[in-house]
């Protein structure tokens, strides 16, 4: 025990277990704190991370609104423009109507079609304007303006007419709508493979399918396209893609707008995509005949005088009297209608009494004569 | 730029001119000039026509019309309407009929020579 006892290394030992001791228990305590510290570390760390978060999606929705209320201010001006450029042309081809000039006036025309349906899609996906309130129009006539919108127009064909007319309110988006279809039927297949339209009655409203020739979509392609016409989600400009891919979003935007369906999820007879276009029963109505027929009276009755009166200074040899006496239906008889109901029911009576007096008076006037001129 | 309210009178067709054509301009015969009668024809309409057409028909069922009317009836530049009419009377739903000559300049003797001779027979 003595040697241990004189043992230098014992009597380390002696003095450096409390050392150690303390070291260990200052070690457990430093530990402890730098756990603790940690934690605090990671917390504030997760809350810096979420309030950066926050920051960035706050930054991009306000970056995203600036774009949009930037990129709205200027559509609406490109769209004011296309606007009063087609009824500037509209008056142009009404003057040249006969000139070699028309082709050409129809090709801006066909231009400035285009150029006005590229910024109301734009609009659209701002929440801009859609351009004015149309007139009631049938179904026929929104595809065919759809038609007209895209580049290569002359391959559209519509197979089929409809009955059915769209609501005042429906008639500018679903043509944009369509034209957005029509546009990619056309850009995703052969240059000069036919599109075809065909407008269906169905329970549920009225379809418009559109088939394309071309390579169709794949699932991607397929799932891209559905969540945008589902849109269960906004797309907003900036989440468009680079080339910007604007179709199918403006497509989603609006139908969820104005409630009707779009799916582009079958195959076309020809290999191509079928986009299948639902109106429902509130977005249709029953009138494009009563919708006609004051636009066609209208003008018609107060054109008369003019049209009249030039065709008179033109032809007055032969054919004209004989034309007014038959004319077209639609122009005399209104005349007449509208000019006689103005007699009161006095005037009417004693001109129906004035009559009956007559006959009675020619009665006993002819009654002697009648035998001697009654050989049959 | 103009206010939407301004522009609300004034809204340009819903289909344009050079879709109802389907791209096609002046035709290049010149079987329609402005006074070109036309009126449809005895055979029945088909039930697939363009509304313009079938309003064009419309328009020349009750007789002859001429180009310029119908070009006025129709709101519709007169080319547009002259592709129409080609398009219908190829089909056979429309009659044309050339335009009544314009009357001869009488020779002012001749008409002395008539007046004197009528003068002579009942004066």
């Amino acid at each position: 025990m003595t040697q241990y006892l004189q043992d230098p290394a014992l009597w380390a030992l002696i003095a450096g277990t409390p050392l150690a001791a303390t070291a260990i228990i200052r070690g457990r305590k430093a530990r402890a704190n730098l756990r603790q510290e940690k934690a605090e570390l990671e917390k504030r760390a997760a809350e810096l991370e979420s309030s950066y978060a926050e920051a960035v999606q706050e930054a991009h929705t306000r970056a995203e609104e600036a774009t949009k209320s930037a990129l709205k201010s200027a559509m609406r001006t490109l769209q004011g423009l296309a606007n009063e450029q087609q009824l500037a042309i509209s008056k142009t081809q009404e003057k040249y109507g006969e000139h070699q000039l028309l082709q050409d006036l129809l090709e801006i025309d066909h231009m400035n079609s285009q150029f006005g349906r590229r910024a109301q899609s734009i609009a659209v996906l701002c929440d801009g304007w859609l351009g004015r309130q149309r007139a009631v129009a049938s179904v026929y006539d929104v595809v065919r303006s759809a038609k007209g919108r895209i580049r290569h127009y002359t391959r559209v064909e519509i197979r089929s007419q409809s009955n059915f007319a769209l609501v005042s309110r429906a008639v500018e988006p679903v043509a944009l709508a369509l034209a957005e279809l029509l546009d990619n039927a056309t850009s995703y297949s052969a240059p000069d493979s036919p599109i075809d339209i065909t407008i269906r009655t169905v329970p549920k409203g009225v379809c418009v399918i559109i088939d394309d020739a071309g390579v169709g979509m794949n699932e991607e392609e397929k799932n891209r396209a559905d969540k945008l016409l589902s849109a269960t989600h906004a797309t907003g400009v900036t989440g468009l893609g680079n080339p910007p891919q604007f179709g199918f979003a403006v497509i989603g935007v609006l139908a969820a707008r104005y409630g009707f369906t779009v799916s582009v999820d079958s195959a076309s007879p020809y290999g191509g995509v079928r986009a299948v276009v639902l109106l429902p029963e509130d977005l249709l109505t029953n009138m494009p005949e009563p919708e006609e027929q004051p636009t066609t009276h209208a003008p018609a009755a107060a054109e008369q005088p003019r049209v009249s009166a030039s065709t008179v200074s033109g032809a007055t040899a032969g054919g004209l009297p004989k034309r007014r006496r038959k004319g077209s239906i639609s122009i005399v008889p209104r005349a007449d209608s509208t000019s006689a109901p103005a007699r009161t029911s006095e005037e009417t009576a004693s001109i129906m009494g004035a009559f009956q007096r007559g006959t009675q008076s020619g009665r006993s006037a002819a009654n002697p004569n009648r035998e001697g001129h009654d050989p049959q | 730029m103009t206010s939407p309210g301004e522009q609300e009178p004034e809204s340009a067709q819903l289909v344009r001119p050079y879709v109802i054509t389907n791209g096609r301009g002046l035709p290049d015969n010149d079987q329609f000039n402005l006074i070109t009668l036309v009126t449809a024809s005895e055979q029945r309409q088909p039930s697939h026509l363009d509304p313009e057409k079938r309003r064009l028909l419309e328009l020349c069922s009750g007789g002859y019309l001429s180009v310029a009317e119908i070009a006025g009836h129709m709101g519709l530049p007169i080319g547009i309407v002259k592709v129409l009419l080609s398009d219908l009377s190829t089909d056979g739903y429309l009659v044309t009929r050339a335009p009544a000559p314009p009357a001869q300049l009488v020779d002012v003797s001749l008409l002395q020579e008539v007046l004197d001779g009528l003068q002579a027979r009942f004066g």
